[in-house]
């Protein structure tokens, strides 16, 4: 019996190593500079205040075409009303997008390159909602003097950015920083929030489902025990 | 609660017909098994479980997916758009997605788990070599299917990855060119390639399906193997199947499934290993992105790829690592099966894992000088394990088997 | 313990078993099942808006609902006239045999002789209620138009091809035709006098 157990270690031990690994091997793909916490929250006003941050400054040349007018009212996270929602889209269709105004092609001759959409841009990035955050308040001075101000930013990989600073970060008078980063902080989390829309339900089935599971494995534990009372008999 | 079963007049009828009962019998009620397994022996079942979920979740996603590289607006593909469209508007899109992209990967622990059993514990020794090489025909159609299925999101990860894997058939002399073009459906990775990895990707876990029912089968032929190695007596060492191993199997099924939940529910991209970050910008011809690795499970080989300077080296040292797993039944000559009585083979066999997990770690990071130095001795090691192996019997000398034999 | 303490407790455990996992098999089903229903995409999409006034008087046109074909009728009236005072040759008259075939505001005699909201505007699904095929638009009455496809005592109405069932053009299912019901009206409501919301 202790045998067994000697040698199943060995696997357990290979599983442990593994597991240790892990965190090492994610660190280890983040590069540079060391990115600013954000407090990401999903609770109402963080959402409505990062939607309107959304629609104000980012959809000046960004889209987000996987969330529609409609969606606005009907995750319940943002809860929209019918009429907040008509004022917001104007002419544009319930079913529309959150698309720009600004064309591809517009956008590709004014900034070199054609602003992505944002739909899963907290996804599609290391660092999530802290790289969003940290981007939004990293515009500085170059300090080597090369990059004009406005596309120098300390967290963008290789420093140099097509996007003008949108919050008007750099040089912006100290009494602002407080208003500045609740805006960064509050458009990051709805960023973070639209890039998987049932996240919140999926954890809270979860819960549900984590409970159950271990009922059931107790269950059949003990089931396994009593059955296998039979073998040690002999 | 079988025998009840067995004695309604529906399943005489049925009985009589079919001969059910005497399958239940021979496969279930008093199949032999040895009672000395450990829970190591229980990944087998659970691979299974996972086939199940993996087909079952997949022919769902099918209903909505659409492989198509047409560009859509945003510089996304009606492909990226469908996948969106079943995390978003699908009811409950979201949770057969994540459990289809959790259990690919759940798959692969399961099936490693169980492949460094039979290593350790010598199953793939005589009478076995069958089983095990039935065993490797299905590590290689997973890990084709879960290559053609990670294509099918159309972000720039899946692009690259299938770039990159088509690219190294291309390595081949004189075929190389023909081959590539096959897998591609033209010069580069694009709609037909999309298209033809998609019906691929749902004809493979059908052949896993068959192939799998070959491997119970030819293992319900030999029997199981048990951490001592040694044959037992199928009178006196061994249990029926049902109940005692169906009750242990659920057990384990319900502790896999604590550990699946807890990722489908709270953490489906694991840290970026299940799901990559990068497959979340959409797929982009123009632009490779900075760091390209394939998913984990498929690191090991990828390192033994990037560890030779020469391409047609490296891709035939790929192959060759793979291959050479359906050879180690014939390379082992040692009379002892496990390695609890085998000290040499045991040292060996555990280096051998640790070999296969630095790979890993090694193909998962971005390349340095000094990983390569590491990818370069774990390659030399994981070599070194089969050409030590046909010489062990030679020199190794085995502890006493239980039994005095 | 005693032997049949243990073997109560062993059916017990087993009953557990199977009892939770026969709930976690029927919990995973819902999802999947789920997922076939129509999805929240498509659900707001099921609503059309439509302006009535591009129908011209007396004129048919065909509209999408819920990808569904729908009749909107600009009746005359000479048009309502015919559909007064053959309520011994229809099925279901009054509109009362099954709950899709009628609707909250018909609420009066009247309302369930035209079946419409305006009575000059009629809006119907097109599809028979025998197996789904679009009927024809026969509106005069009459053999003068339509030979003997329609019967001679015929005051205008919708005759479907497939199977040869018959409706007035209040769209309610005439004696003799294997459809079983007459044309279902699906919920719409007036947003202006002429732009109707359906669905």
């Amino acid at each position: 019996m202790k045998g067994i157990m000697m040698k199943t270690t060995h696997f357990s031990l290979l599983a442990c190593l593994t597991l240790m690994l892990a965190p090492a091997m994610a660190s280890a793909s983040g590069d540079g500079v060391a990115l600013r916490h954000a407090e990401i929250t999903f609770d109402n006003e963080t959402l409505r205040k990062g939607l309107t941050v959304f629609t104000d400054v980012c959809m000046g040349c960004h889209a987000a075409k996987y969330i529609s007018y409609r969606n606005l009212m009907d995750y319940p996270e943002l809860g929209l009303s019918r009429e907040e929602v008509d004022e917001l889209r104007g002419d544009k269709a319930l079913m529309s997008g959150l698309i720009t105004e600004l064309s591809p092609e517009d956008a590709a001759e004014s900034y070199g390159k054609t602003p992505p959409d944002l739909s899963v841009i907290a996804r599609a990035r290391r660092g999530g909602g802290n790289y969003l955050y940290s981007i939004l308040t990293g515009y500085e001075a170059d300090p080597h003097g090369k990059i004009e101000d406005g596309s120098y930013n300390i967290y963008y990989p290789g420093n140099r950015t097509a996007m003008p600073d949108p919050l008007a970060w750099m040089g912006h008078d100290e009494s602002e920083t407080a208003d500045l980063e609740e805006q960064a902080r509050t458009v990051a989390s709805f960023l973070v929030f639209i890039g998987d829309p049932h996240q919140l339900e999926r954890k809270a089935i979860g819960v549900w489902v984590m409970g159950f599971l271990i009922l059931l494995t107790l269950v059949l534990w003990m089931l396994k025990r009593e059955v296998w009372k039979d073998v040690k008999k002999h | 609660m079988i025998d009840k079963m067995m004695n309604t007049r529906l399943f005489q009828w049925v009985d009589e017909r079919t001969d059910l009962g005497a399958i239940i019998k021979s496969q279930l009620t008093e199949y032999p098994v040895p009672k000395n397994l450990n829970y190591m022996w229980n990944f087998g079942s659970l691979a299974l479980l996972v086939l199940v979920l993996q087909i079952l979740t997949g022919i769902f996603l099918v209903m909505y997916y659409k492989p198509s590289a047409e560009l859509t607006y945003g510089g996304y593909t009606v492909a990226f758009d469908s996948v969106e469209r079943i995390m978003r508007d699908i009811n409950f899109g979201w949770l057969i997605r994540y459990m289809h992209a959790v259990g690919a990967s759940a798959f692969f622990v399961v099936v490693y788990m169980h492949i460094g059993r039979g290593l350790y514990y010598g199953s793939f020794k005589s009478p076995r070599e069958l089983l095990w090489i039935i065993g490797v025909v299905i590590l290689l159609i997973m890990q084709g299917a879960a290559f053609f299925g990670y294509l099918l999101p159309w972000g720039q990860m899946s692009f690259w990855g299938a770039t990159v894997i088509t690219n190294l058939f291309g390595a081949l002399p004189v075929l190389g060119e023909y081959l590539q073009q096959v897998l591609r459906g033209g010069f580069a990775v694009g709609d037909p390639t999309l298209n033809r990895f998609f019906s691929l990707h749902y004809l493979f876990p059908l052949l896993l399906a068959a192939i799998v029912g070959g491997h119970i089968h030819a293992l319900h032929v030999v029997h199981s193997n048990n951490p001592d190695g040694i044959d037992i007596d199928h009178e006196k060492d061994a249990i029926p199947f049902h109940p005692y191993y169906t009750v242990k199997d659920a057990f384990g099924v319900g502790v896999f499934l604590l550990g699946y939940c807890y990722f489908v529910f709270f953490n489906p991209e694991a840290w970026g290993y299940f799901i990559e970050v990068d497959n979340f910008v959409p797929a982009n011809n123009l632009q490779t992105p900075a760091h390209i690795a394939p998913v984990w499970y498929l690191t090991p080989w990828y390192t033994i790829l990037r560890t030779f300077e020469n391409k047609l080296v490296g891709v035939l040292m790929m192959g060759a690592s793979l291959a050479v797993l359906f050879v180690l039944p014939f390379l082992d000559k040692s009379t002892v099966r496990s390695s609890r009585y085998r000290p040499v083979y045991r040292q060996m066999v555990i280096l051998f894992f640790i070999s296969v997990v630095v790979l890993g770690y090694c193909g998962h990071s971005a390349p340095t000088a000094t990983l390569k130095v590491v990818g370069t001795i774990a390659t030399s090691v994981y070599f070194g394990f089969f050409l030590l192996l046909p010489f062990v019997h030679k020199f190794e000398k085995t502890r006493p088997l239980p039994g005095g034999e | 313990m005693t032997d049949k303490a243990d073997h109560s407790r062993r059916n017990f455990l087993y009953v557990a078993a199977g009892g939770l996992g026969a709930v976690a098999a029927g919990a995973t089903a819902i999802p999947f099942i789920g997922s076939m229903l129509p999805a929240a995409d498509t659900l707001a999409a099921a609503k059309t808006e439509f302006d009535i006034s591009t129908v011209a008087e007396g004129q048919l046109v065909v509209i999408q609902w819920q990808g569904k074909p729908v009749f909107v009728v600009n009746r005359t009236a000479e048009m309502l006239e015919r559909v007064k005072g053959h309520n011994d040759k229809l099925k279901d008259p009054m509109s009362e045999a099954a709950d899709s075939v009628q609707a909250e505001w018909m609420d009066s005699d009247e309302k369930r002789l035209y079946r419409a909201i305006k009575p000059e505007i009629l809006i119907v699904v097109a599809s028979c209620t025998h197996l789904g095929c679009i009927p024809l638009f026969k509106p005069t009455a009459g053999q003068k138009d339509w030979g003997d496809s329609v019967p001679a005592d015929w005051a205008g109405g919708w005759h479907c091809p497939c199977h040869g069932s018959y409706y007035d053009l209040s769209a309610r299912v005439i004696n003799g035709s294997p459809a079983p019901q007459n044309l279902h009206v699906m919920p719409y409501e007036y947003k202006t006098d002429s732009v109707v919301v359906i669905g």
